[in-house]
């Protein structure tokens, strides 16, 4: 378990800077000169020079990342020129709503898929299978942010039951937290209850004709308690490395839903930095987004270790 | 489940096929005919309800025909998805064979840095484009490309490799053959179901991205018509008029279900051995 925890935390590492290194060329490359974008097109050539050394840019880029990177760990990113916030308080402060919508409809689709999946399996015969199965395969079609709209139509504004935007901090109300973001989670977890759901169907299917199914069985257990007593855990592992491949889709879907719901969070800012074409704070937010979906893969990937121990010696060295 | 698996003419084919068709059928049409002209605003008949007299799905607020804007839109949605998947497969499957034909540590390093690559959401790719480029189709078209050619090369690779591990390969290279000639006249042949399957599945991931990127407004700008345009131009009047969001949805997801269909389909007659354990 310390071997698996140590090499993920060394392919973290890894990932991360080969991230920030992709993010950081990327800008230089395609983000234009920032100079000319803050100053407009018809600004002196000396009042660019001076911004760009005001602005570190005339440095060469080893030097321009090594100051990012640092600037990173001591919490100054710069300032936002055209909205003028402090960059990484603004990334603090909007960090834990997008790790909320992102942590709770992961986790919510997770609970979900496996019930709905295990239950599509064990009916696989029948017609409340097929028809799981068909809502699920419709649910994958539905992209979040029609959701978000529809939900905002129908619940929000003509039922009056929910509020169509805005977002009450957790440290305020917890319940108020809860109903600014009740909408928003719907919308984001129905496409991924789809994947998980099919995904735990076909597992399940897989191990139901495992021999140990019929060993429970022989030792007394009925089919159905088989299945769930011991099929559920052995169809949930793969499961976790379907989740790892969804979190990128995740927190795109949450950038998009932020905006539906003009919820103040990553997404959000990301949005308005990129309308206004501010190239600086969208190679921190770009970052700090790929960092999420790091970290989380890092989680499941533990989480992935303590559900089947077999992983963490030869089958982890193969798979890492 | 198993007389469901080897039936030859799944269900899923016959509907994923029926949707597509209606799909690029309204987007192709759309290039001779449209109940209206794109462009034109008739105010004194805006936010007409769907079935109005004229209308047949309505018009929005500024009195534009929905049925038009949907088939105008159809048509940037197919432009989109065929540029983009078309761009993106030769480079993907090449990346994918070479890779699977390589060297233990050459094979490992691609193999991780397409996964990276995988990691990363495609509307952020096309977010920090859109900072450089500026938002617009083109925009749109090169973030999805540059993100497709990695989940390409990703599903090229296990099967190529499966493939490269048979005795005509072995027979094949015993004869002299060098890995290009292997790849291409041997591998490549084998593995054309699983890319076809994928080509079918990443249309429709191309729609929803498209439709998101231009939701967001980094996307097509006006005077081209886009669905996710139209739903943000919804977004202001959702409470008075639900149907502007509802029917163009429908047909979006309706759409975007057809192409899924469509891959599980014809993996279930192309690819049978896959079959048994991915769709029943």
């Amino acid at each position: 378990m310390i071997r698996l925890v140590v090499r993920k935390t060394a392919v973290l590492l890894a990932s991360a800077l080969a991230g920030s290194i992709v993010v950081f060329v990327l800008m230089r490359l395609l983000g234009g000169d920032v100079a000319t974008v803050i100053l407009g097109q018809g600004s002196t050539p000396e009042a660019r020079d001076a911004l760009r050394a005001e602005l570190g840019l005339d440095r060469s880029w080893p030097e321009q990342y090594a100051s990012w990177i640092g600037g990173l760990f001591r919490g100054d990113l710069g300032q936002s020129y055209a909205a003028g916030y402090d960059i990484f308080d603004e990334i603090v402060a909007r960090l834990g709503l997008t790790l909320s919508l992102a942590l709770i409809s992961l986790a919510v689709s997770l609970l979900l898929g496996v019930i709905a999946g295990t239950y599509s399996a064990l009916h696989s015969r029948d017609v409340r299978g097929g028809f799981v199965d068909v809502v699920a395969q419709l649910g994958i079609a539905i992209p979040p942010f029609w959701v978000g709209l529809l939900l905002i139509s129908f619940v929000a504004v003509q039922l009056g039951w929910l509020p169509s935007g805005g977002y009450i901090p957790w440290s305020e109300s917890v319940v108020g937290a809860l109903r600014t973001l009740a909408l928003p989670l719907v919308a984001l977890s129905i496409a991924l209850t789809g994947v998980f759901t099919r995904f735990v169907r076909s597992s399940m299917l897989d191990v139901l004709g495992e021999d140990y199914i019929r060993t429970a069985m022989a030792k007394g257990r009925t089919w159905r308690g088989a299945a769930i007593r011991h099929g559920v855990r052995n169809a949930a592992i793969p499961l976790v490395t379907v989740g790892t491949l969804q979190l990128g889709g995740l927190l795109a879907g949450t950038v998009v839903i932020e905006s539906v719901f003009t919820l103040p969070g990553l997404g959000r800012m990301l949005m308005s930095a990129v309308t206004g074409r501010e190239a600086i704070v969208v190679q921190s937010l770009a970052f700090v987004i790929i960092l999420v979906i790091l970290v989380l893969n890092f989680l499941l990937d533990i989480a992935y270790g303590l559900l089947d121990p077999r992983i963490t010696d030869a089958e982890g060295a193969a798979r890492a | 489940m198993h007389s469901r698996a080897r039936r030859r003419w799944p269900v899923q084919l016959t509907v994923g096929a029926a949707l597509v068709g209606v799909f690029v059928a309204l987007g192709l049409v759309s290039l001779v005919w449209t109940p209206y002209d794109v462009e034109s605003l008739d105010v004194a008949a805006r936010l007409a309800p769907p079935g109005t007299d004229g209308h047949l799905l309505g018009t929005d607020r500024l009195g534009r025909d929905v049925l038009t804007q949907i088939m105008v839109g159809a048509r940037n949605s197919l432009l989109v998805a065929v540029v983009s998947t078309t761009a993106a497969l030769v480079p993907g499957v090449l990346v994918g064979l070479m890779t699977a034909a390589s060297g233990r540590a050459v094979r490992e390093t691609l193999s991780r840095a397409t996964d990276v690559a995988l990691a990363l959401p495609g509307i952020l790719i096309a977010l920090v484009l859109a900072t450089a480029l500026g938002p617009g189709n083109a925009t749109t078209m090169i973030a999805i490309t540059a993100w497709f050619v990695p989940v390409m090369a990703r599903v090229t690779i296990g099967p190529a490799r499966q493939i490269l591990a048979r005795e005509f390969v072995e027979a094949a290279r015993a004869g002299g053959r060098g890995t290009w000639f292997i790849l291409m006249r041997h591998v490549l042949p084998n593995i054309g179901p699983v890319i076809i399957v994928q080509t079918s599945l990443l249309f429709a991931s191309a729609i929803l991205i498209e439709a998101a990127l231009s939701y967001l407004g980094v996307g097509a700008q006006r005077p081209t018509t886009s669905w996710g345009m139209v739903f943000n131009e919804a977004q202001a009047v959702v409470g008075e008029a639900p149907s502007l969001v509802l029917i163009p949805g429908v047909i979006m997801v309706v759409t975007v279900l057809g192409f899924n269909l469509l891959g599980d389909g014809l993996r279930a007659v192309l690819d049978p051995r896959q079959t048994t354990k991915a769709v029943t």
